[in-house]
């Protein structure tokens, strides 16, 4: 089991300590709404953080913030480099129902190339991309042909495709059933664990506790709104790690009285 | 499909031989009600000459008011001033009755062709423009807010987005226009013309010619249900994710 640990490439025991994406006093406001108050946080290269904390808290409200697609109204959101990437994926899979499950994936590709269309290249990479999310022999299939699963799969393998540096969930899959869940949850981890992408850093927001628990390095739990953090809990159980870890079970009874606590 | 077909020529089937014997028996006047043979022998090259009038009077109207409703709801959508300073009265216009305008279109464009083909793009126009402005905005939240992450431009999100997520209210709008489109063309022929199913409809009443009234009356159905399978084939080909949308 040490061995393991030590052959780890990432982790929050050798992580190199810059962020590489930090919020800095972020405000949010709609109208006279307050979602998001004075926040501040750092993410380090390679984490891979979750976000708990009640509905309707302001959780989404910050990863849009993160994304570009709400403004901050105060405060700043610096990123440790001018090129850094991030890939939003939502709840629902936003496939679009007239494109194949590859040129869903290719979406992203052709959008960036602007007017150009996309290459041989670029439908390669979105093979890839399939594969890497096991859906290889499914690139020809239409949405509508698809599991919940399958295509929460292809929303998975379009936001890998740009190569993000950092990877932006919004309970992704929250609309799944359980076990589902639990399959794309470990998926979702080989792949941020593999070196078969860019992608270092995961930020997710999701619902469950034991699945924050199981997944991440760090959980912040944050207050109800506007969102403040009540706590920062560093996870540090060596990976691969089992379902039914014991010491993440202690987390999970952690971050639950946090969350009683109602702060 | 051949099934379903089955129940209703059968009956159709049943009722025109019910109607021939009924004439035969009752000896109706033709001038009243002409028998199914005598209206099958009005069938002729001049009818399918004034069919062929109509339905590229209609067929034009169609496609101009298509272009047309689709690019000003193109505007509409992108210039909001635009659309709520136009929309109210456009809803206003799209509620004067053809029929009143008609008269107008003739003196304004002669009995020609024009007259019919306005009468029809006005008629076509308006439903298509309801639906596309509906169908253009009708694309979730969730699929702009993904767009924006992608850094669509807005034609982009306006390409690959917003026009497939409208395709189906537009041809919901295209299969109720089609059909319309033979009425205006009729009514303009009502009003002034010298050829097509509408002038033929006036002339043969005025001479009392009913059996040829008859069959330009089933041409001019034929011309409106030919339209609206056309496009209902296209939409099935083109649409095969949804089950149809807007009204
Ligand atoms: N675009 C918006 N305009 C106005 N209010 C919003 C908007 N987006 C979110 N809110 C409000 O901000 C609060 C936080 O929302 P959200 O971030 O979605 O919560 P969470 O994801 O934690 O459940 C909620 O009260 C929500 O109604
Ligand atoms: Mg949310």
């Amino acid at each position: 089991m040490n061995a393991i640990v030590l052959s780890e490439t990432r982790g929050p025991a050798i992580m190199p300590p810059d962020p590489i994406l930090s919020l800095e006093d972020l405000s949010v406001v709609f109208g006279d709404l307050v979602a998001i108050k004075a926040l501040s946080l750092a993410v380090r290269r390679g984490e891979f953080v979750s976000l708990l904390g009640p509905s309707g808290c302001g959780k989404s409200t910050l990863l849009k913030a993160i994304a570009g697609l709400v403004p901050p109204t105060g405060g700043k959101i610096v990123r440790a480099f001018a090129s850094m990437s991030a890939s939003f994926m939502f709840q629902k899979p936003l496939l679009l129902p007239w494109r194949t499950a590859l040129d869903n994936v290719l979406l992203p590709v052709e959008i960036e190339r602007g007017g150009n269309a996309v290459d041989s290249s670029d439908r390669r990479n979105a093979e890839r991309m399939l594969n890497l999310v096991q859906l290889g022999e499914f690139a020809g299939a239409y949405p509508h042909q698809l599991s919940g699963g399958m295509q929460q799969r292809v929303a998975l393998a379009r936001a890998l495709i740009s190569n993000p540096d950092v990877l932006l969930l919004d309970e992704p899959f929250g609309a799944l059933d359980e076990l589902t869940r639990e399959v794309l949850n470990e998926e979702l981890i080989r792949i941020w664990r593999s070196m078969e992408t860019r992608l270092s850093t995961v930020i997710m927001v999701t619902h469950s506790i034991p699945e924050a628990a199981a997944m991440s390095d760090r959980v912040i739990v944050f207050s109800q709104r506007p969102a403040r953090i009540v706590e920062d809990v560093p996870v540090d159980v060596p990976r691969p790690r089992e379902p039914g870890d014991v010491r993440s079970a202690a987390f999970v009874r952690r971050i639950r009285a946090l969350i009683r606590s109602g702060r | 499909m051949i099934a379903r077909a089955a129940p209703p020529l059968a009956f159709g089937a049943l009722a025109i031989v019910v109607w021939q014997a009924a004439v035969m028996i009752g000896k109706v006047p033709e001038y009243l009600l002409p028998s199914p043979t005598a209206i099958l022998a009005t069938f002729d090259l001049s009818l399918l000459k004034q069919f062929g009038v109509t339905f590229l009077e209609a067929l034009a109207g169609f496609l101009i008011a298509s272009v047309l409703a689709f690019a000003v709801a193109t505007l509409f959508v992108r210039f909001h001033l635009l659309e709520e300073g136009l929309f109210p009265i456009a809803i206003a216009v799209k509620t004067t009755p053809i029929v009143a305008i008609a008269p107008l279109l003739v003196i304004w464009l002669g009995t020609g062709w024009w007259s019919k083909i306005v009468a029809a793009v006005l008629i076509c126009f308006f439903p298509v423009l309801v639906n596309v402005v509906k169908g253009l905005k009708a694309a979730d939240v969730e699929y702009l807010e993904l767009f924006k992450t992608l850094g669509a431009s807005r034609s982009q999100e306006f390409r690959k987005l917003r026009v497939p997520y409208c395709l189906p209210y537009l041809f919901s709008a295209l299969k109720i226009s089609s059909s319309l489109a033979v009425v205006g063309a009729i009514v303009g022929e009502f009003v002034g013309a010298t050829k097509g199913l509408g002038y033929l409809i006036i002339i043969s009443s005025a001479h009392l010619e009913t059996a040829t009234l008859f069959s330009a009356i089933i041409a001019a159905a034929f011309a409106g249900i030919a339209m609206f399978y056309a496009i209902g084939f296209a939409e099935r080909r083109l649409i095969f994710w949804s089950s149809g949308g807007g009204e």
